[in-house]
């Protein structure tokens, strides 16, 4: 990147920061690392100062978890700051072998998993109750397109969360259908790892593919890929729903019928993109509301002031140095605390960094994580 | 069929394994058995080797104490011009790459490297070897020559028993001029303490089934019997009983090793991304369920507190 | 010091899912679904030339057969350092054997007038480990295979360590002009931005077709080839995992075996 003057200053409105230390204040990896995002917002307004402030390795920690931003007295997006630096050094090549590895892999398969593109699909083989899974070809017509996650395409863990948002679809008669090989990345984890170029192109590559269906709207099962296509990128014509906020309209217009019992309690946690970035705070809770037999909890930090897993940020290519409990073992610490026996989750990451501490933990009898759609599946 | 040429390979001290499975191979191919052993002061060897030929070439030259490509390539293509053989055998290994192409172009031989099998035709050799990553197999059709010179991979072949006993006969190197544009210096060892995963030959990977930090001298005697190195799944380095740098996966390392042990390790994706390119891959585990099976070439179902021990032991027994 | 860096585009199959599926003429394979990068061990060699070149000076130049898809790992190269690229491209070098890619990128090294020539030790695709070596013996330079560690002793001398088996490094001194065939793990390969990518795209790459090699049709392809790979065949091999059965003294006794069959204890 090169450095003009006042870089930082006027991209992120540096001086509009009055240093109250709400940020600090609120951010939940600070009781594991030295990062102390005030500190950035301070010193970045120093432009010879960038490239040093660029090395600190508690760039790396942070989970772009919005808290800072949702936080700030000024409406400033403190975490920014950090994707600065981090891009500086992405620019120079200068990055963890992990982070590059992964940002390989999007550019040269469409996924940061490493695996082919010509694997995207292989999760669509032997859906329970779905006989044919339909594949849009560009210029199609269809109610709703649906973008499978990078992780749901490729990590068995992940898999059924796809399959059981095809079941879903299929039961509650929506037309529908699925981008097929075609899909790629949608470029958040690489903008969270700081190559901005290499997000621009995903933007670029994925509306001109996205935006030749005919299609009413366009939904993710991700929340980070919901974030990216709906906020972040600049030309899609469609609108963008996470799954559960299509679920939750079902349900509403009795399309979607949950006959299941599933007698057992639930807290669910919210996935930082969709609730702190996005506001997206009833719908999940309603879906788990509407199925039968489960009783709700709530976390004490919940809604915005939700606890990250840390699975955000980038934060699945590159490890915090930090020997401290993760913040999802904090998490289902809490659930245990209240009882639960169901983490509800609404993203892959989530599910994957909760379903890991549990098992850290040794609760995997006690407890488990799931996500709704999961759930879902469960009470068809 | 006439000579088959086979190229002794040593170091420090040790005469190496593939020079009996080339020796054993070239006695499978039925011509005459040619051992080239180049040293200094091996007579051990040259008494080794013959057990396993017809004839050995045993050239005693202090230049040959260590291993020099250029002291190897003009000595072996000497002889090859003057012995004729039909077939020059050599390994695969960091020594032989270090030469076969080289001596093949200087000498205008057919040659290819990386040999798993080599047959016959007529008095032609077929040799099959690996492509993409032992993906599939290719066989080789060589242009027709009068000698070809083959690299043969490490443990494709078996060494047999010997039995033979050809004369070892003592010769001259033939080339006298020094050999000035490239010198050996000496060996190094990797410093001990000093793993880097990545560069393993042999993984012990450890996952939460390990269960227990007292565990651990379980572990390090079975890879300390294997000589190999130590890596883990992310929950064992989180809970501090290896260090951050032996962790395998997505956001650790990524390790291509010949053999990955995994023990107690349940195989998430996120794991597995990380040791996919390893050879072999033997997953023990009590969770018959555990998705490491689906990536294992050999896989035991049951608690490793209990196959691990009986596996030291037997490797004991084994190693006498 | 100049530099010239051998760089080869090889479909990515190291990936266990990524099937290698024989074509119809059994000499090539499915290249559909494939996805391409530089070899892994020419990505270490791009490294160690570019570091080479921030310590002691000089230019890097990247030298490439392919077609213009290829471009893209040159400009890869391009952008994290390299200067100048050369792309030996034409029809009549298909089936091109060790040899007679050797001679090919001779022909487009020969007048470079460079004092270091780095390959990768081997590619992933066809695992010959020979092309770097043959290469050295056209050019009539020393060189040395399995370099993992380059240290500059003067102008005229490197310090190279070959990794031999085991991790066990050979320490040679050499003279240059030389030729190494460099060895993954022994830098760690920066990344290549987009944004750089895109840059790097600005740099030409000279193109060079048969004519331009001043070699013959019959020293190129098949024809200039003396081992050709004739015949693709898929081995045999389980998909599954083989379970051993048994009580831990079994278990353990024959893995023990499998073990020591296959050269592994």
């Amino acid at each position: 990147m090169s450095i003009e003057h006042g870089t930082f200053v006027q991209k992120y409105d540096l001086l509009g920061c009055i240093q109250c230390g709400r940020c600090t204040g609120g951010c939940p990896v600070t009781v594991r690392t030295d990062l102390n995002v005030r500190r950035f917002m301070y010193d970045t307004v120093e432009d010879d100062r960038l490239e040093e402030l660029s090395e600190k390795p508690e760039i790396w920690d942070c989970t772009t978890c919005n808290t800072c931003a949702i936080r700030c007295p000024k409406g400033l997006e403190p975490f920014e700051v950090l994707l600065g630096l981090r891009s500086m050094r992405a620019e120079e090549g200068n990055i963890e072998p992990t982070a590059r590895d992964a940002l390989e892999s999007m550019f040269n398969n469409g996924n940061p998993w490493g695996k082919p593109a010509a694997k995207r699909c292989d999760w669509m083989q032997d859906i329970d109750g779905v006989e044919n899974v339909r594949i849009l070809e560009p210029g199609e017509k269809a109610d709703v397109l649906v973008h499978v996650c990078c992780t749901a395409a490729y990590d068995p863990r992940i898999m059924p969360l796809a399959k059981n948002l095809a079941r879903v679809l299929d039961a509650a008669g929506v037309d529908y259908g699925f981008i097929g090989e075609e899909e790629k990345h949608c470029g958040s984890e690489a903008r969270r790892l700081g190559e901005e170029g290499l997000f621009e192109y995903f933007d670029e590559e994925n509306t001109e593919l996205l935006n030749q269906y005919e299609v009413n709207r366009l939904v993710t099962l991700s929340p980070h890929c919901f974030n990216s296509f709906k906020s972040e990128y600049t030309n899609l014509s469609m609108p963008v729903l996470h799954y559960t906020q299509l679920v939750a309209e079902l349900i509403e217009d009795k399309k979607l019928e949950l006959k299941n019992e599933i007698a057992s309690s639930v807290v669910f946690h919210d996935p930082c993109y969709l609730g702190k970035k996005n506001l997206v705070f009833d719908e999940p809770r309603y879906i788990l509301s509407q199925i039968p037999g489960m009783e709700t909890a709530e976390f004490f930090r919940s809604k915005e002031r939700s606890l990250c897993c840390e699975g955000g940020g980038g934060k699945m290519w590159v490890e915090s140095e930090s020997k401290e409990q993760r913040l999802a073992e904090t998490r289902i610490a809490d659930a245990q605390e209240l009882g639960a026996k169901i983490v509800a989750v609404a993203c892959p990451f989530c599910l994957l960094t909760l379903e890991d501490a549990l098992k850290v933990r040794g609760l995997e009898e006690e407890m488990r994580v799931a996500d709704i759609l999961e759930l879902l599946g469960e009470s068809l | 069929m006439g000579d088959i040429f086979v190229l002794a390979e040593h170091r420090e001290g040790e005469l190496r394994e593939v020079t009996l499975e080339m020796l054993t191979l070239a006695g499978q191919l039925g011509g005459n058995v040619v051992c080239v052993l180049l040293g200094s002061g091996v007579d051990d060897y040259a008494s080794k080797v013959a057990g396993y030929s017809d004839k050995v070439i045993y050239i005693d030259d202090p230049i040959f104490a260590n291993f020099n490509a250029m002291a190897y390539q003009a000595a072996l293509s000497e002889l090859i011009k003057s012995e004729k053989p039909s077939v020059t055998l050599i390994g695969n290994t960091g020594q032989g790459v270090d030469i076969i192409g080289s001596l093949a172009v200087e000498l205008e031989v057919p040659f290819t490297t990386d040999a798993v099998a080599v047959t016959l035709e007529g008095d032609k050799p077929v040799v099959t070897r690996q492509y993409y990553g032992g993906k599939i197999n290719g066989n080789i059709n060589f242009k027709d020559a009068d000698t070809y010179i083959i690299g043969v991979r490490e443990a494709a072949i078996p060494a047999g028993e010997g039995g033979k006993s050809g004369e070892v006969a003592k010769t001259a190197n033939p080339v006298t001029a020094e050999i000035t544009a490239r010198k050996f210096l000496e060996y190094v060892e990797a410093a001990v303490g000093d793993v880097d995963i990545t560069q393993s030959t042999l993984l012990v990977s450890i996952g939460r089934g390990i269960r227990e930090d007292k565990n651990m001298p379980m572990v390090e005697e079975l890879a300390q019997l294997m000589g190999a190195d130590i890596s883990g799944s992310r929950a064992v380095v989180d809970a501090g009983w290896l260090p951050t740098d032996r962790q395998v996966g997505i956001s650790g390392k990524t390790v291509k090793p010949k053999l990955y042990l995994a023990l107690g390790i349940s195989g998430a994706f996120q794991h597995v991304t990380g040791m996919k390119g390893s050879d072999l891959v033997v997953a023990i585990n009590k969770d018959p369920d555990a998705p490491i099976f689906q990536y294992a070439d050999y896989g035991i179902v049951d608690d490793l507190l209990k196959v691990v021990p009986a596996l030291i032991d037997k490797l004991k027994e084994m190693k006498g | 010091m100049n530099i010239v860096v051998c760089v080869k585009q090889v479909p990515d199959t190291s990936d266990p899912d990524t099937e290698v599926h024989i074509d119809g003429t059994g000499r090539g394979v499915d290249q559909s679904k494939f996805s391409f990068v530089i070899n892994d061990a020419d990505n270490y060699a791009v490294e160690e030339a570019i570091l080479l070149k921030e310590k002691h000076g000089g230019e890097v130049t990247v030298v490439n057969i392919g077609g213009e898809a290829a471009n893209q790992v040159i400009r890869m190269a391009l952008a994290k350092g390299g200067d100048g690229a050369v792309r030996l491209d034409d029809e009549s070098f298909v089936y091109s054997d060790v040899v007679a890619t050797a001679r090919l990128l001779k022909s487009a090294i020969k007048d470079l007038g460079c004092d270091l020539v780095l390959t990768g030790c081997m590619a992933s695709d066809d695992g010959y480990g020979a092309v770097g070596i043959a290469l050295a013996q056209m050019l009539e330079v020393p060189h040395a295979a399995y370099v993992k560690t380059v240290e500059v002793v003067d102008d005229k001398k490197l310090k190279v360590g070959r990794e031999l088996e085991g991790g066990l490094l050979e320490m040679n001194e050499i003279e240059m002009p030389c030729l190494l065939a460099i060895q993954t793990g022994g830098n760690e390969p920066r990344y290549a931005s987009f944004k750089g990518i895109r840059e790097a795209s600005k740099k030409e790459i000279k193109v060079m077709d048969l004519a331009a090699t001043g070699l013959s049709a019959d020293e190129v392809g098949e024809s200039g080839s003396v081992a050709v790979m004739t015949q693709y065949s898929v081995p045999e091999v389980g998909d599954l995992a083989e379970m051993i059965e048994g009580d831990p003294a079994e278990t353990s006794a024959k893995l023990a075996n499998i073990l020591k069959e296959k050269g592994l204890v």
